[in-house]
């Protein structure tokens, strides 16, 4: 079988991989990397439980062949999250507001809010909406996911008010 | 969004953060696919290829090398071939007759995934292809067309009270209608899935994403010839299951057990999304019809409901669902005279299984849909005439319960219809006005649901919990608690917790509730029928409070020279000396080396009084009552049904924790959404034809309406601390609200969900009247 090796920025640490050439990222992540923060719902790329920002942009890592993701991409997954001060930001306001139930779906919805804030710190409602329409929960009705977002994204708000 | 909570409690009644939060933020959470098991086999099964026949025979290709994996063919069970549920009509390998399309017939495991499918794809089966019965619709034209005999009858039970026959036959205009619901997926996000390894004692320790442990174990000693207590159940993180892993995992968990201890090594099967869809459980398909008379003064003088559910191919469950179904099919309304018959038929498709609301979603669809045409035959608005007729304190249910305690009602009705201004906003309805831009509607739905197992269930049953004083995982003593109940993402974890700590006077973070484990938990029963915070909840609480007088006792004689103690708040007290804090006693304690373990069994009130042959009596322990609204505007172009709020009133008892709760009401809300608008599948050549992602759609965050929640706490005082059910009502009463509002929208009454715009359409121009 042909494989592939890559050396990647995988949660702000480079790691090299060997895999076969057909393996989906999500693979590869799980049983080669051993994130298995990275969750599989459908496979099909609708559920986006399996949600990582490659390069900063949310994929559905069950859809995306390894063999895409070029050298040198950046990845970040649910694990990496707590490096990053956005991301300990999102994840505190996840658990205060009540944003987590069977948690199944968690680690792909954090990272759309990840992808959202970090290139929008002031999102309308309807805008916090549709970046996690492609992430279903079937938990929470999505109403306290939203307030997390909401709620980190008036904390940056408060946060650049006070630094200026 | 919560009324005041009770002063006198400490941690009850505060939005604590769930315990399990910060792991699954974190991506730490180890569901059943997350977790290393060296040397694991991967799990696939033989499936029928048709949805009714008789089986010829199995034919294995001979140029395959069968060596590589391991098989389990009906004649390789240790035990009797049966799935131990309420019927035992279903085989766990089909051998004979095929009664769906997917039915196991041969299980293999494969050191690989795809080697596993490999082999399966070398198995013909031979069958002889016979007729199926693949819909509802069948099942009721043969059922009202005195062909009933032709259909497999799985169950039928009748509920009587006065002479509704007798009144309907000398009533002067009967209101009749039928309704019908379809299927529905649970769709946890987590898939299926199920390890088994056989353990060096002998027998089978089994892991996975379950509610019940205590139904796995029993369920399988049959098939494994094993006893109990060889048939290790634990539960792994599970990823949300609303019913659909309540009974099905005895299956899976079944498949592995058998191949593991044929194989001698661990065995798993985790579903792929499409596998998931195709062959577990689903909600019951029903249909009611309802036939009421009316007395002159607009009450309901005789009601009369029959109520059919498709059971899919076996029993399993089903029974126990239709009991529900037909409990809360006529509950809501005053009358003397209440005839209820239900029935389950079996059809050929995967068995229908538990879903939150149990067969009370069924039955309220009818039900609410019904009352609106009642309310406008006596002159009355949809909400003065529920006013006028709803059930309240003192009142008769229709098994001759006496409502008594804690009864919320007429109280959430009336709260829904004020905050929602329904009187004014009903004048506004545009009942199908031509030329308007959009129809706007506004629908309202009354409804119950019975907290607990039926009846006097719970008092024969009788569950247990334990706790126990020990080390937690941060090395300080603290309170590891002991019950089968199971977290799958409804917050049972923290609130049993919580409920513990309330009881034994000690801080929240000094309880610990972890996965059940048959060998260590006792049980407490299934985590199932809105009963975990009510009775499990109620069973801790007592536990808690007996170990708070052993703890007391121990610290008098251990640390306070004999003096009279008391525990609170994690502190204890003794007159003349200063207060010492739980944690330093508690290791004076430990260091004695004496075990300190408080159990507690559940008690239902003496009162309760139930006969289950007759169906008459106290059906439940406690109700919970609530108030749906619903506003829609329909674009009378595509008539697409706009959902724009919804209004939602529940008196659910005490409230332990307000942020879960409202948490599990906004999901059950928009799980309804689903079940009302969007959720679709039918059987098609033996298969659900909405069997992916892509074509069973459920709710995105985009579909969720305006809400306005409000819970009103009619504390269950008999059941302390005085919770009741409240999982299972947020599905009970939405549909109904948005089908009142769609007939307000367009004047045009919807009789099945979903209501799609091709359903609006053929009701509205193709002849059906309203």
């Amino acid at each position: 079988m042909n494989t592939i090796t890559r050396t990647w920025n995988v949660n702000e640490e480079e790691r090299t991989v060997t895999f076969g050439g057909l393996h989906r990222l999500l693979d590869v992540l799980r049983e080669d990397l051993g994130l298995t923060g990275v969750k599989e719902g459908c496979g099909e790329g609708e559920c986006g439980a399996c949600t990582v920002l490659i390069n900063g942009d949310p994929v559905t890592s069950c859809i995306v062949s390894a063999v895409q993701v070029p050298e040198g991409a950046e990845i970040l997954t649910v694990e990496g999250l707590e490096k990053l001060e956005l991301g300990r930001r999102i994840q505190k306001a996840y658990m205060e507001k009540g944003s987590v139930q069977c948690g199944f779906c968690t680690p792909g919805m954090l990272m759309s809010s990840y992808a959202l804030l970090s290139r929008n710190s002031r999102p309308t409602e309807q805008e916090i909406r549709e970046a996690h329409a492609g992430n279903l929960c079937r938990c929470t009705g999505y109403e306290k996911i939203v307030d997390a977002v909401r709620a980190v994204a008036d904390e940056l708000e408060q946060g650049t008010r006070s630094t200026v | 969004m919560t009324q005041q909570s009770d002063g006198s409690f400490r941690i009850i009644g505060r939005s604590l953060t769930r315990s399990d939060a910060e792991d699954k933020v974190r991506g730490k959470a180890q569901y059943l696919d997350d977790l290393t098991m060296p040397g694991v086999w991967y799990a696939d099964v033989v499936r029928a290829p048709v949805p009714c026949g008789k089986l010829l025979g199995l034919h294995f290709d001979e140029s395959f090398d069968w060596t590589q994996v391991v098989t389990v063919k009906p004649e390789d069970i240790p035990g009797e071939n049966i799935v131990d549920m309420t019927g035992l009509d279903m085989p766990f390998l089909a051998y004979d007759r095929i009664q769906y399309q997917g039915e196991p017939l041969a299980l293999i495991a494969a050191p690989s995934k795809a080697l596993a499918r490999e082999a399966v794809n070398h198995v013909r089966a031979e069958v002889e292809e016979l007729p199926a019965i693949q819909s509802i619709q069948e099942m009721v034209e043969r059922h009202k067309t005195g062909l009933a005999d032709s259909l497999r009858l799985l169950e039928k039970k009748e509920i009587r009270r006065g002479d509704a026959e007798g009144v309907l036959a000398g009533a002067g205009k009967v209101l009749e209608g039928e309704y019908w619901t379809g299927f529905q997926e649970q769709l946890y996000i987590e898939p299926q899935g199920m390890a088994a390894e056989p353990m060096e004692s002998g027998g089978v320790y089994i892991r996975g994403s379950i509610q019940c442990p205590y139904y796995v174990a029993p369920e399988l000693m049959k098939v494994l010839n094993l006893p109990l207590e060889k048939i290790r159940v634990e539960q792994t993180v599970t990823g949300g299951a609303f019913g659909g892993k309540e009974e099905f995992p005895t299956l899976p968990g079944g498949y592995c057990a058998l191949l593991a201890l044929k194989a001698g090594r661990p065995v798993k099967m985790v579903y792929d999304r499409h596998e998931d869809i195709l062959f577990t459980t689903k909600r019951h398909p029903s249909w009611t019809r309802y036939r009421t008379a009316l007395a002159e003064d607009g009450r309901i003088a005789a009601m009369e409901v029959d109520m059919i559910l498709d059971g899919g191919a076996y029993t399993t469950i089903s029974p126990v669902v239709l009991y529900r179904g037909i409990l809360h099919a006529a509950l809501g309304y005053r009358c003397e005279n209440v005839t209820v018959r239900g029935f389950v038929y079996a059809s050929n498709s995967f068995p229908c299984g538990a879903f939150r609301g149990f067969g009370a979603p069924q039955a309220y669809w009818g039900l609410e849909s019904h009352v609106e045409d009642l309310a406008e035959q006596a002159g009355l608005g949809p909400d003065e005439f529920r006013l006028k007729n709803c059930l309240q304190e003192g009142d008769i249910t229709p098994t001759g319960q006496h409502l008594l305690t804690s009864v919320g009602t007429p109280a959430v009705l009336k709260e829904a219809l004020r905050r929602s201004d329904f009187h004014a906003k009903l004048a506004r309805c545009d009942q199908g006005r031509p030329g308007a831009k959009s129809w706007y509607g506004i629908g309202v739905s009354f409804f119950a649901h019975g907290a607990g197992f039926t009846g006097d269930g719970e008092a024969k049953f009788g569950s247990r919990a334990a706790m126990e004083l020990g080390r937690l995982s941060d090395g300080r003593p603290g309170l590891t608690l002991y019950a089968s109940s199971t977290e799958m993402g409804q917050g049972a974890k923290t609130v049993l917790a919580q409920m513990a700590a309330e009881g034994a006077g000690l801080p929240f973070d000094r309880v610990f509730y972890p996965l059940p484990d048959t060998r260590v938990v006792p049980d407490s029963g299934p985590t199932v029928a809105s009963r975990t915070t009510m009775v499990v909840g109620n069973i801790l609480y007592h536990a808690g409070h007996k170990m708070k007088c052993l703890l007391e006792e121990a610290a008098a004689k251990h640390c306070f020279g004999g003096a009279s103690v008391r525990l609170e708040g994690g502190r204890f007290f003794a007159e003349g000396v200063e207060a010492r804090p739980f944690e330093e006693v508690a290791e004076v304690l430990l260091a004695q080396g004496e075990p300190l373990r408080t159990e507690h069994q559940f008690a239902l009130p003496p009162h309760i009084r139930w006969d289950q042959e007759r169906f008459v009596g106290d059906a439940y322990p406690a109700y919970s009552w609530a108030c749906n609204v619903a506003e829609v505007e329909v674009d009378p172009l595509t008539l697409q049904i706009h959902l724009r709020k919804i209004t939602a009133v529940y008196d659910v008892g005490r409230i332990i924790n307000p942020t879960l709760a409202i948490g599990q009401l906004q999901g059950g809300l928009v799980q309804t959404i689903g079940y009302a608008l969007m959720e679709t599948m039918q059987v098609r050549k033996g298969l659900y034809d909405a069997n992916r992602l892509q074509t069973y759609i459920i709710p995105t965050a985009l579909d969720v309406p305006e809400m306005d929640l409000q819970f009103l706490e009619y504390s269950c005082d008999e059941l302390a601390p005085g919770a009741k059910g409240l999982g299972e009502i947020t599905m009970n009463g939405l549909a109904p609200a948005i089908g009142n509002a769609v007939r307000r929208a367009t004047g045009c009454r919807l009789c099945a969900i979903p209501m799609r715009p091709e359903d609006l359409y053929a009701t509205l121009y193709q002849g059906a009247k309203d």
